[in-house]
């Protein structure tokens, strides 16, 4: 009977410790004996750790570790689990001034500074999130995919469960694929001191739950997000394959960010105080995306693969962006690629998007947010992978990528003292990725 | 909008025969070596792109749009 | 002037002549003659043609189910003749060094005998009874109708 070549014992051992606990922890039946090797064949595992880090800003660590079983019947079962570890900085929101700003925690719970000149940043934030994906994919007939999932997700202050489920259809000799897929997350908010009121005005020592507060609305509040996506998939020819996929998502609820808000300034653009943002409860995104893979396969470019893809998202906060990331795939000898990565992304700001509200206005906005997230942006990524088979037919890769994003003013005047404050400072975070597949 | 018979027409006609075209894309089962490979699948790598897709989530406004099979070996 | 023009007339014919010989030089034996010559040697046997290339995950997971049924039912006047369609030569032979085959294997890269037999996808299967008649067509090959492969096999072998 046909043996694979026996891997070095110390892998092996690691292999089929891991398949065997995950076996038990699933309740499938125990490896026979003698089956041992196509049985460790069947199972595949993924190592990753990710760290990013922005200049004087958000860090952030992730470590995840995968395993997929690939049963006799051609089905697939993937089992994912993530930590992440956030710590740092992010903008609060507020202006800078030529003068130092007092802001409450969110906890109600003492006071932070900033200093004169500088963007507000709140630094308290230490959060740690446990995310578990489980996807099942089963191919029905040889042209119907079908493939279904859980997600669940828990951080201090946030739960995400989400559901996903896919029906693929291969026609023409598989040289085409239709595809129709649709997800439902429902993520429940329990920020630090409660949901604040929108716009109310941010006041010394409230956060406290005992207490009955102006500020805060409750204690935790729900959002729930449906998208549905339709794809077409294509082969062109020998060395290409391209996809073109639209996707619609309404997500509803509570969508603010508790912790962030807007100063309200005079006509010197000085602050007089400041108050907590507010969003609509509804946003209506789509999408259409289109890729193309192509395989030089020449003989002086030797198998090399371009990947290039633009996606075009708009929403009725209107939103609109662009998106292209391309990738250029190098083999080295037999066994090791290189990779480098570009993309670029833009986005117009939303219209409830501002930096700051002006105390001279004789009626607040409906809603207002100065989120840089959803003001206007251009963002630069450029990266590089390298990956190596070793041990055989395990992989080892390692990217390095520079994320840059520039804010951009989407139109609004600086009065007085703004005109010489940087509103929209530019944030540069390194990526650095380690991942083992076995 | 009203559309006259004559836009529609001229509307029509580059879909279908884009359809058409679409109907000599392709190759024979047995013509698919370069397609079966790794790098040639349409989500380079899912761990990255999960990374990835959290990172552009938290920073920029759009999220998501791609990733759907098709493609590859097309065995089986 | 005239005689550079003739000159390079002559050339180019030359040069066309050694190529076409090359050509029919090289390709000692077409995938076509190699498959009916390999038919011929077993006339009244039980044929399993299979059609696979190194790229093909299940063709990997067909061989030894492979060769275990040619060892099993050999006597019994049972061959396995299998079509090769790599394109390049060097990747089935990696191919066939991880997973021996010990059934009989013809090169066909350019996929005329595929194309022949109008192969629907890979990996692709045939059953040819002891008349010489195709009696089974498979597209794919599935772990879980490995008894129904051996059951249709069976009862050709016992006609």
């Amino acid at each position: 009977m046909q043996l694979t070549q026996n891997k070095p014992n110390k892998k092996v051992n690691v292999k089929l410790a891991l398949t065997a606990a995950t076996s038990a922890l699933l309740g499938l039946s125990s490896v026979a004996q003698g089956n041992e090797t196509s049985e460790l064949d069947s199972w595949s595992f993924d190592t990753a750790v990710l760290y990013y880090g922005e200049i004087d800003r958000v860090t952030a660590t992730e470590a995840m570790i995968g395993a997929t079983k690939t049963f006799d019947d051609d089905s697939i079962l993937n089992l994912k689990l993530t930590f992440d570890a956030l710590t740092g900085a992010s903008p609060n929101g507020a202006v800078a001034q030529p003068t130092t700003q007092t802001f409450t925690r969110p906890s109600g719970n003492g006071e932070y500074q900033t200093p004169a000149n500088e963007t507000p940043i709140y630094d308290g934030f230490r959060d740690t999130r446990v995310q578990l994906n489980a996807q099942w994919t089963q191919p029905i007939a040889s042209v119907y995919t079908v493939s279904g999932g859980v997600h669940l997700s828990k951080e201090y202050d946030y739960l995400s469960l989400g559901l996903n489920g896919s029906v693929a259809y291969d026609f023409d000799r598989k040289n085409s694929t239709i595809a129709f897929g649709a997800s439902y997350f429902q993520d429940t908010y329990n920020p630090v001191g409660g949901i604040p009121n929108p716009f109310s005005v941010m006041i010394p020592g409230s956060g406290d739950e005992d207490v009955d507060d102006p500020t805060r609305l409750g204690k935790d509040d729900t959002k729930t997000t449906a998208d549905i996506m339709i794809g077409f998939t294509q082969v062109i020819n020998r060395r290409m394959v391209a996809q073109l996929n639209y996707s619609y998502s309404m997500v509803d609820g509570y969508l603010n960010d508790p912790y962030k808000r807007l100063s309200r300034v005079n006509a010197n653009g000085e602050a007089l105080d400041y108050v907590y943002e507010s969003r609509p409860d509804s946003r209506e995104k789509q999408s259409v995306f289109a890729q193309t893979k192509y395989n030089f396969a020449a003989d002086w470019l030797n198998d090399t693969v371009l990947d290039v893809s633009y996606r075009y998202m708009w929403d009725d906060w209107q939103i609109d962006s662009h998106t292209v990331d391309s990738r250029f795939y190098i083999p080295i000898g037999t066994s090791s690629y290189l990779e480098p990565h570009f993309r670029v992304y833009q986005q117009t700001a939303a219209d409830f998007y501002r930096p700051f509200l002006y105390e001279s206005d004789d009626e607040l906005p409906a809603y207002a947010s100065a989120d840089l997230r959803i003001g206007e942006m251009t963002t630069y990524t450029v990266g590089l992978k390298y990956g190596t088979l070793v041990n055989g037919d395990d992989e080892l890769s390692f990217r390095l990528e520079l994320y840059t994003q520039k804010p951009t003013n989407a139109g609004f005047n600086e009065p007085g003292v703004l005109a010489s404050q940087d509103l929209y400072e530019s944030v540069n975070a390194i990526i650095g990725q380690v991942t083992y597949s076995f | 909008m009203k559309i006259s018979h004559k836009m529609k027409i001229i509307l029509l006609v580059p879909i279908i025969s884009t359809a058409s075209g679409c109907a000599s894309l392709g190759v024979e089962p047995w013509e698919r070596d370069l397609l079966a490979k790794k790098e040639m699948s349409l989500t380079s790598s899912a761990i990255d792109s999960a990374f990835d897709d959290h990172i552009y989530f938290s920073k920029e406004a759009s999220s998501g749009g791609k990733g759907f099979g098709g493609g590859g070996c097309g065995c089986n | 002037m005239q005689y550079i023009s003739k000159i390079s007339v002559l050339v180019t014919l030359l040069f066309g002549l050694l190529l076409s010989i090359s050509s029919v030089a090289g390709e000692t034996v077409t995938s076509r003659q190699a498959l009916e010559q390999a038919l011929a040697k077993h006339k009244g046997e039980v044929v399993y043609l299979d059609f696979w290339a190194s790229w093909c995950v299940p063709c990997r997971k067909s061989f030894p189910w492979m060769n275990m049924v040619q060892e099993k039912y050999q006597t019994k006047g049972f061959s396995i003749i299998s079509v090769n369609l790599d394109a390049d030569y060097a990747l089935a032979q990696k191919f066939l060094k991880e997973n021996p085959a010990s059934f009989s294997v013809i090169y066909d890269p350019k996929g005329k005998l595929a194309k022949h037999f109008k192969i629907q996808g890979m990996p692709s299967s045939m059953l040819i009874g002891r008349d010489g008649k195709i009696k089974q067509r498979h597209t794919g090959f599935f772990a879980k109708k490995i008894p129904q492969y051996q059951q249709e096999i069976e009862k050709l072998l016992a006609q």
